[in-house]
């Protein structure tokens, strides 16, 4: 994503809440702005739907089917949420990450083996009917016994919009990023496929072999080091598999084994700094979501975060300013970290109560930095302004 | 298939008292306890039909509890689906899940149950219900269905035990049969118990056995009385066993079975499952574990069927291939099934309103999926089968009568209980 308004004053701890919007179709598994005026959301049926946000947002009225939004129950978005304007079709299982270069081309990466290409710009295809509370409808009108009556249906239709380039892999590719330049694509899949790729052509540039599933994945700025997670489920018969390395890109060599430090832990998200010098890394699982700030040149571990994400760390992202760094995970809640200090300086949203309560899946911020987009599996993406 | 059932009753020896306990135990050279090492009295009228039919039973067992949804009950387009997608099978219309490939290609040996209804919703009733078909809660020791075959297919004479098992597996053991037929169990990947090993040197060993049956017989023959009997044979069958101990070491023959069975512990106990019933184990039970995923059911099962599905579609390929499977049942089960909601850790829980068991080889129509659930996999849609009728079916393709009474006390108990029926569709 390009970086707008880098030196633009952002003040996170005046933090409000624009948007919810609602697509409750299935889990919102990932998130990312195009540009500063759309946003691309995915999801767990392999959907990809598009919103323009409105110059001119129209404040949320008392109705009481927005009073009762579940998503938060500490604050109530400030606008009525604009329903989504196009569809990218083609996916047909869990949509992993999205990613956006050049505040134009949206690139996806899906459990159905692919890495697809989007061109914001292209004409539509043509047209296609959502219910965007499809999911609640269903589960009222199957629990009938629940007394609850099934809300109007919410209904959108959007232009429809096929895929520009499909990557074909053979797994699940769970893991993607682009580097700071965008001109680099990093994938990693389940079959333990590491690959990089030229942005633009999306042709092949290294593919290298890791001895589990590759989990997070991320390259430095320079697009000479890269970081691999690794894992592999198994509790029992062949054990636990969990690896944290970081790659030489140019020779697929290992550089550094942090596999010892990270013992046990599943690294779900990764993501260097702007300027290289600091790799956030995030826990994964049930497990406590710690976040780690490592030294890419040494491997050695900078600084742990405090306080933890309840439960696993699913998404990481570095602020366009390069001193802040957001995450997000299985507690439902979004942090911004200064990076200087390690210091928490905000949090978003609340735990949704009790245990295991939900997950934000992934984040993204807008290119000028002044806004954030969240993914939330319970059927909404969650658009804050800091001011 | 000769569908020829044992009807016998046990015997009043036979009942579970401290006598039968005690002489049902089995001490070996290091003084352990060896259990179901044949038998030390005899059930053999009620045994000698099953054991010449020459059944075996391998229990490939799900700890944890697999998800129907994810194997092999799958509902494409669904909200209940989850992210695996469909492969098909030999069999027409029927798909599977894309990660047993394998298994996919075998499913013309398979009788597939996707209409299990059970009543016993969490782990240590769910396990012992679908160990025994009888509910934990009524307080009298059941026996597991490998005691079961342990005592109606095992050889009163052989040098192997006829109850193996491996891994997480049961909780109910021999129950009221006796300690006779407790399962031997060995490590995951087949290593025996640290017991079976000697504390002497082969030779000393020899030496010292030599002079124990000299001082037994020479005490007989003073005392024209054999007041160690129970003690002589016990000691005779743990020397046997360590004669036949080598049977359980795979090290020579798993290089070449590997790319088989897959480089497993579940795989190479796959594999020595079929060398133990191959050499005349009637009983073995192999654990998988890992499958109670609560949370992030997904790659959990990813992983498990990973392993599992080189290891299953392997052991019957190796069946077939060495003549044994005709005669082998193989049985895919846990405790329970898996909810079809997906909760949000992204898990399934524990579901007993609709879920799939499968069955395969001896006695076993290949091919056949038995039952349904309804759309979204939330109950049964079409023939309900129980733990007993499960049973019944089991024992009924192994050639024991699932109605078999045996006494605790004076009570009677029947094998499978009161109107148990065996799925006949399934039944060769």
């Amino acid at each position: 994503m390009k970086n707008t308004a880098a030196n633009k004053s952002v003040n996170f701890e005046k933090a409000m809440l624009l948007w919810s919007f609602t697509w409750d179709a299935d889990w919102v598994s990932a998130v990312s702005f195009i540009g500063e005026k759309h946003f691309a959301a995915g999801n767990n049926l392999g959907e990809i739907l598009i919103w323009e946000l409105p110059e001119k947002p129209e404040p949320l009225g008392e109705s009481p089917s927005e009073k009762s939004k579940p998503a938060d129950k500490s604050e109530r978005p400030l606008y009525l949420s604009p329903k989504p304007v196009r569809q990218m079709v083609g996916h047909s299982n869990i949509i992993n990450r999205l990613l956006c270069a050049e505040n134009r081309w949206l690139i996806s990466a899906s459990n159905d083996h692919t890495v697809k290409y989007w061109d914001i710009e292209a004409k539509p295809s043509g047209m296609a009917k959502h219910v965007l509370n499809a999911r609640t409808i269903e589960d009222i009108n199957r629990n009938k016994n629940s007394g609850r009556k099934p809300p109007t249906p919410l209904e959108a239709e959007v232009q429809t919009q096929d895929a520009l380039k499909i990557i074909q892999g053979k797994e699940w590719i769970i893991g993607a990023s682009l580097s700071q330049d965008e001109t680099t694509l990093i994938t990693g899949d389940d079959a333990g496929q590491v690959v990089v790729y030229d942005r633009k052509t999306g042709a092949e540039k290294k593919r290298w072999q890791v001895k589990g599933w590759a989990f997070a994945v991320a390259i430095s700025p320079d697009l000479k080091q890269s970081l691999v997670s690794e894992r592999y489920p198994l509790v029992f018969d062949s054990g636990r598999h969990t690896a944290v390395k970081l790659w030489d890109v140019a020779t697929s060599t290992v550089q550094h084994d942090l596999s010892k430090e990270f013992k046990d832990m599943q690294i779900a998200s990764a993501a260097y700094s702007r300027d290289g010098k600091i790799l956030a890394l995030g826990r994964g699982g049930e497990g406590e979501g710690k976040i780690f700030l490592i030294d890419p040149s040494t491997g050695k571990k900078i600084r742990e975060l405090s306080p933890i994400h309840q439960y696993g760390v699913t998404d990481l992202c570095f602020h366009p300013d390069g001193k802040h760094l957001a995450s997000t995970g299985r507690d439902t809640v979004v942090r911004i970290w200064n990076i200087e200090d390690g210091k928490m300086i905000k949090e978003l949203g609340k735990p949704r109560g009790g245990q295991f309560k939900d997950w934000f899946h992934a984040l993204s911020f807008s290119p000028d930095g002044t806004r954030i987009a969240v993914a939330d599996m319970a059927g909404y993406i969650h658009l804050w302004e800091f001011r | 298939m000769n569908n020829q059932s044992i009807s016998g009753e046990c015997k009043k020896s036979e009942h579970f008292s401290r006598r039968a306990l005690l002489k049902g135990s089995l001490a070996t050279g290091a003084g352990a306890t060896i259990p179901n090492w044949g038998g030390l009295f005899h059930s053999q009228s009620i045994a000698s039909m099953a054991q010449k039919l020459g059944k075996r039973c391998i229990l490939l067992w799900m700890n944890g509890g697999a998800s129907q949804i994810d194997t092999f009950d799958m509902k494409p387009g669904k909200a209940t689906a989850g992210p695996f997608r469909e492969i098909q099978t030999k069999l027409p219309g029927y798909k599977v899940c894309e990660y047993l490939p394998k298994i996919a290609q075998q499913v013309e040996k398979l009788g597939i149950i996707r209409s299990m209804r059970t009543t016993s919703p969490d782990h240590p009733d769910g396990i012992y219900h679908m160990h025994t078909c009888y509910k934990q809660s009524e307080r009298m020791p059941h026996p597991e269905l490998g005691a079961m075959i342990a005592k109606y297919l095992g050889q009163t004479d052989a040098d192997l035990p006829s109850f193996v098992r491996m891994g997480p597996t049961g909780n109910a053991g021999s129950g009221y049969l006796g300690p006779r037929y407790e399962p031997f169990g060995i490590e995951r990947n087949g290593n025996m118990p640290y017991f079976t090993s000697p504390y002497l040197p082969a030779a000393n060993e020899s030496r010292r056995n030599d002079l124990l049956r000299f001082m037994e017989a020479e005490h007989k023959k003073e005392n024209n009385a054999d007041a160690y009997e129970s003690h002589r044979v016990a000691k005779e069958r743990a020397w046997r066993l360590l004669k036949a101990k080598s049977l359980f070491d795979t090290t020579k023959e798993w290089p070449k079975h590997q790319e088989l069975y897959g480089a497993s512990n579940f795989g190479r106990g796959c594999f020595l499952a079929r060398k133990l019933t191959e050499a005349g184990v009637p009983f073995v039970e192999i654990g998988q574990d890992n499958y109670d995923s609560h949370a992030d059911n997904f790659v959990c099962h990813k992983a498990n069927m990973q392993i599992l599905d080189p290891a299953w579609s392997g052991l019957l390929i190796d069946l077939e291939r060495t003549g044994q499977l005709q005669n082998t049942l193989v049985v895919w089960m846990g405790e329970v099934g898996r909810t079809p909601q997906i909760n949000n850790r992204a898990g399934r829980d524990h579901f007993i309103r609709g879920w799939t068991i499968v069955l395969a080889g001896g006695g076993i129509k290949g091919g056949v999926v038995y039952g349904s659930t309804d759309a979204d996999g939330r109950d049964v849609a079409t023939n309900p089968v129980s733990e007993g009728d499960l049973f019944a079916t089991i024992y009924t393709a192994l050639g024991v009568n699932p109605r078999t009474k045996h006494f605790v006390g004076t009570r009677p108990i029947w094998a499978t209980p009161e109107g148990s029926k065996p799925i006949k569709d399934l039944l060769l």
